[in-house]
């Protein structure tokens, strides 16, 4: 190439002086300039430093990629040999295989290297004279830049992993070939065979004496018995608690041993068609590694994922269900057979349903069978049943912690907004999702929804209170379905409360004026002062010794209408409402005037309660402070005393009020909160809820439950779970965010169910290897550690071999499946079961020397040949060096 | 100034009655004070919008009404609130020593657990006080709670109280970005409360 053009733009300005080719080298040089002058990435998570850039050629594009193992990988870069292949190297304990070209690095042991490609998947470059232009640029680049790399153009099919390549250190020049067939000949099974095909290559003019040779051999296991069947038919009252979690099949696809050889002689060992020292006992070590099926069904993850497939289905349960909910009779639905008010016995209830069964199996199929039905609602609402079930709030026992994967685990979920595990809501998502999986999809999902609604219905109509919802106002601190059944259950209980019952107080208070007035007769006489409209109602009790500043009478605190209780989304709805007012003093007044209905019915209860009374009266109950004593006594022996200065302001909407109140006691009051409208509001809200408005109430909770069963699994776990506390804080955060979410954000709950599912297949990996291979759960640190490298997807070393535990029980499951396979055999090869032994699966020959090529006088220089048969490929692959020198 | 405001914080006002809730809030929002201030009834709000630290917060404030009746009503709005002022009359020591039940149901009723919670002193102006101040401290103190003193009608320490809160509610992560990034720190709890002893104002 020109000396003088060392500007690349001038070669787009004049083609007439360099052809396409020498653009081609030009741009490789700039890039890998470009390379060495980067910084290295000093923080990169994986262990390859991988930069690529696109070339153009022939109107063909390529990628143009640097691979560089980060500098932690490789401990030996202190000293780095003379040339990449003497690098001490045969079989890796790693597995590299995420990207493409790092099978070089499997192969050659190569450190960095430089991999010319065609971009895309499909194309390849199999014309041969393409190949020889893109390896003499090559050649040419890595001469003039005497760059010590070895550079790579691959050719053929991409899935065949084909290189070719060429390096140049002091004088010596590396060919890097290799071969891809489907089957090799039969005189390169062996290694006599492959060393002769050596030798031949190399065709140095000396003879080859110094051969080092390494050995592998795979021996593969594949079929795993199933080890979780999860049976769907049979329900148990124990397995309702948790979300299910797991695999249905084994994970493992192909369990691999390699028997390892490093550095032998070739004349110490013999491996011919008729002979062979290479048999498993006898190699010097053992590696093993596992490989994982892809696309598992793991059960937890399912679970979420069969929600997020529902999320956008804007259908009502009564779409979904059809004729099934509308042509119902009250007297058809199994829950009212249930929930009788009389509490029936199950032999009675199993009567009943069964009765009804014929006429409703026609309209039924993809429903849920009764039996299923009534065991999932004696879950949902175990005081229907006299015995069997599981009360709410029950403590289940717990064992001790294995392992604390969140510290103050109870204080942080007890952060989430959703519910306690004793209530119904809680079991209410985990029957949801039980029908969703496996009792039959949507459909089953939605008449579990419809008979819960309908129950709850039930329930409201003939008082029967709500099992495992508080009754107490609806906690904010909940899931926004909690809070609606708190609110039906406060509805429910001021319905059943006797009427009678709410009033007697009353009655009470006006008994208890008799025998005052049978003290003192004056009391009496003031008695008859009342008329009979004027008669005081409504009492609750006397206020400390106060009197009516007026009469002289007790000061008595009325019976006041019960608070309004309302739910989060009412309460979003008035303090919008409020908001909307905006912030001025108009809008200030406003809202009093809409805050004080409250206030209102107080003041009429006061008036009923205490005939004669001034607001005075009403202040020193209502709000003391704004009653300022003085010391001076009245007439009643009390202390005298004014009204606070803001409350004797003119247009105070407190005068205001009392001057427009009429003595009404709180039950014939107009309702501040009518039960019987809530409570038929929130069964209209549940009612009409869309499959997609059902999700969003239940994922909060479900979340929640699945990560407290992800959690409750890694505690008991006989091992740890590799960075189980960074991946279980993150969970918590999503689900944390997910119960606070006013609108259910799709994007994080897929997140959440990646991660979770994720882990939940690493622990199943886990628990499944422990079983397989560890079956007696002895307690290791190294077979434990040996478990978690081979779910990480590492090559681990048996050490001791097959004298060690793990590698007895792999020689055992070997051995098993030889016997399997074996079975069909006649009686007396039986006999001979322990001489019988595995067939490797692939052979891996590596060998090396050093020898002196093309010439007599030239140096020595490495060659290098990697041969690996297995069942359906053949491959050579071979790196031939040579002196340059003198030739 | 509207496009720039980061986010928009809900901050509650209890405490008894008569203590100067609203004649806190009418100082901070309108920079007035009126003696004739009415009782609020049930609840009431203001905003502004307010620069901390080149931080620019739209407050919406709810004011209640501290009277006893009206605590079944009040409470559902101390919904998500991020901060909540809980004020006593200096000048009068019951409404110091109702704090306690103030403290409770903010604990009760609040959704976020981890709401900045600030106590103030306010009449510091009257003559004869009931409350000294290092009482005052010795409760926050305790109760891990930010402390200031004020007096509505002289304007003194309010600016500062409102701005110390908003200060400390954008440095508690998770309290106001809602979980949008994902800074939050779960077991940062710990700190959250450490940090929270110390950050007393003495602004008077």
């Amino acid at each position: 190439m020109n000396e003088e053009i060392d500007d690349s733009e001038f070669y787009h300005e004049d083609f007439t002086t360099a052809s396409s080719w020498e653009i081609l080298v030009a741009n490789m040089e700039e890039i890998v300039h470009q390379w060495k002058s980067d910084k290295q990435h000093e923080k990169t998570p994986s262990s390859w430093d991988i930069k690529s850039e696109k070339l153009i050629y022939m109107d063909h594009n390529f990628d143009f990629t640097l691979y560089k193992r980060t500098a932690k990988e490789c401990s030996m870069s202190e000293n780095k040999p003379k040339h990449v292949l003497e690098e001490y190297y045969d079989f890796t304990l790693e597995n590299s295989n995420s990207q493409d070209a790092l099978c070089l690095f499997d192969w050659y042991g190569l450190n960095e290297f430089i991999v010319c490609s065609t971009a895309g998947r499909i194309e390849a470059t199999n014309n041969e004279s393409k190949t020889k232009i893109l390896l003499s640029a090559l050649t040419v680049l890595v001469n003039n830049m005497n760059l010590d790399i070895p550079a790579f153009v691959q050719i053929q099919e991409k899935w065949q992993k084909v290189y070719c390549g060429v390096y140049c250190s002091n004088g010596i020049r590396t060919n890097f070939d290799i071969v891809h067939l489907k089957r090799g000949p039969h005189y390169c099974q062996n290694l006599t065979g492959l060393l002769q095909l050596f030798k031949s290559k190399i065709c140095s003019p000396c003879s080859i004496e110094n051969i080092t040779v390494s050995c592998k051999l795979t021996y593969q296991l594949q079929e795993f018995e199933n080890f979780c069947n999860v049976s769907k038919d049979i329900i148990n009252l124990g397995s309702l608690f948790k979300l299910p979690l797991g695999l249905t099949t084994s994970p493992v696809k192909t369990l691999s041993l390699h028997a390892v050889w490093s550095c032998l002689s070739e004349h110490s060992v013999i491996d011919s068609d008729s002979q062979t020292d290479f048999v498993l006992m006898r190699a010097q070590q053992w590696h093993c590694n596992v490989e994982f099926e892809d696309n598992l069904l793991c059960l937890l993850g399912d679970c979420l994922s069969e929600y997020l497939s529902i999320l956008n289905n804007h259908n009502t349960i009564y779409d979904i269900l059809g004729d099934y909910a509308t042509s119902n009779t009250p007297e058809m639905n199994p829950l009212d057979v249930l929930t009788e008010p009389a509490v029936p016995t199950i032999s009675s209830l199993i009567g009943k349903a069964t009765k009804f069964r014929p006429k409703r199996r026609r309209q039924r199929y993809a429903l849920i069978p009764d039996e299923t039905l009534v065991t999932l609602l004696y879950f949902l609402f175990p005081d229907a049943a006299e015995s069997g079930t599981v009360p709410y709030g029950v403590q289940i026992e717990h064992l001790p912690r294995k392992y604390t994967i969140i510290n103050n685990r109870d204080e942080e979920l007890n952060n989430i907004k959703t519910c306690n595990q004793e209530s119904l809501v809680w079991r209410l998502s985990l029957v949801l999702s039980l029908c969703l999986q496996n009792f039959g999809g949507l459909k089953a999902f939605c008449h579990l929804w419809y008979e819960f609604v309908q129950e709850m219905r039930y329930r409201w109509e003939n008082g029967i209170p709500i099992p495992g919802v508080s009754n107490k106002m609806p906690d904010l601190r909940t899931c926004l379905l909690n809070q609606k059944l708190q609110l039906l259950n406060c509805c429910l209980d001021r319905k059943i409360a006797p009427e009678t019952q709410k009033f007697a107080s009353a009655e009470n208070s006006e008994d208890e004026e008799f025998f005052d007035a049978t003290d003192d007769l004056d009391e009496e006489k003031r008695k008859e002062k009342y008329s009979l409209w004027d008669k005081p109602v409504g009492r609750l009790a006397k206020f400390n010794d106060l009197k009516l500043i007026k009469t002289g009478d007790p000061l008595y605190i009325p019976c006041t209408q019960d608070p309004v209780l309302k739910t989060e989304d009412q309460l979003d709805e008035d303090a919008d409402m409020l908001l909307k007012l905006g912030s001025d003093n108009e809008a200030s007044e406003l809202r009093a005037r809409i805050m004080s209905a409250s206030l209102l019915s107080d003041m009429e209860s006061f008036k009923a309660a205490n005939p004669g009374a001034i607001l005075e009266d009403f202040i020193r109950w209502y709000s003391p402070r704004d009653w300022i004593e003085e010391e001076e006594l009245d007439e009643y022996g009390q202390k005298k005393g004014s009204l606070s200065d803001r409350m004797k302001l003119d247009n105070n909407i407190w005068v205001e009020m009392w001057e427009n109140s009429r003595p009404v006691p709180a039950h014939r009051q107009k309702r501040l909160f009518d039960e019987t409208t809530e409570a038929e509001k929130v069964l209209q809200f549940l009612d009409l809820r869309t499959v997609s408005q059902i999700v969003e109430l239940v994922i909060p909770v479900l979340s929640h439950a699945s990560l407290e069963r992800v959690l409750d699994e890694m505690e008991y776990f006989p091992m740890e779970i590799p960075h189980s506390q960074t991946r279980a804080i993150s969970l918590l955060k999503h689900v944390q965010a997910i119960s606070r979410d006013s609108k259910c954000d799709i994007k994080r709950f897929e997140i959440f169910m990646q991660e979770i599912t994720a882990l939940e297949l690493q622990i199943s990996q886990i628990s499944f290897l422990q079983s397989t291979l560890n079956p007696e759960n002895i307690e290791d640190e190294q077979i434990n550690n040996m478990i978690v490298a081979f779910v990480l997807g590492r090559n681990v070393n048996i050490e001791n071999k097959e004298r060690s535990i793990i590698g007895a029980r792999i020689m055992e499951l070997f051995k098993l499946h030889t016997q399997k396979t074996f079975n069909m055999a006649p009686n007396e090869l039986r006999d001979r079961f322990d001489q019988i032994h595995p067939v490797p699966a692939q052979k891996e020959f590596v060998l090396r020397t050093d020898c002196i090529r093309p010439n007599l006088h030239s140096c020595q220089s490495p060659q290098f040949l990697r041969a690996i048969l297995g069942r359906n490929e053949f491959r050579l692959i071979g790196a031939f060096s040579e002196d340059t020198s003198f030739f | 100034m509207e496009e720039n405001i980061l986010t928009t914080l809900k901050i509650l006002i209890i405490g008894e009655s008569g203590v100067g809730k609203s004649s806190l809030l009418l100082r901070f929002t309108q920079d007035n004070f009126d003696p004739e201030q009415t009782l609020t009834i049930g609840v009431d709000f203001k905003t502004k919008i307010l620069n901390v630290d080149d931080n620019i917060v739209k407050l919406a404030i709810w004011d209640t009404a501290g009277q006893e009746r009206f605590r079944t009503l009040t409470p559902s709005y101390y919904r998500d609130a991020q901060g909540a002022i809980l004020v006593f009359d200096v000048s009068n020591y019951s409404t110091f020593t109702r704090l306690g039940n103030w403290l409770d149901e903010l604990d009760i009723y609040s959704t976020k657990n981890n709401i900045i919670k600030m106590i103030v002193g306010n009449k510091i102006d009257v003559q004869h006080r009931e409350v000294s101040r290092e009482e005052g401290f010795a409760f926050a103190r305790r109760y891990q709670t930010l402390y200031i003193e004020t007096s509505a009608k002289t304007k003194d320490g309010v600016q500062s109280a409102f701005e110390e809160l908003v200060r400390k509610i954008i440095q508690t992560p998770g309290l106001w970005d809602s979980f949008q990034n994902d800074n939050i720190h779960v077991g940062g709890n710990d700190q959250r409360n450490k940090s929270g002893c110390t950050s007393y104002c003495t602004l008077t």
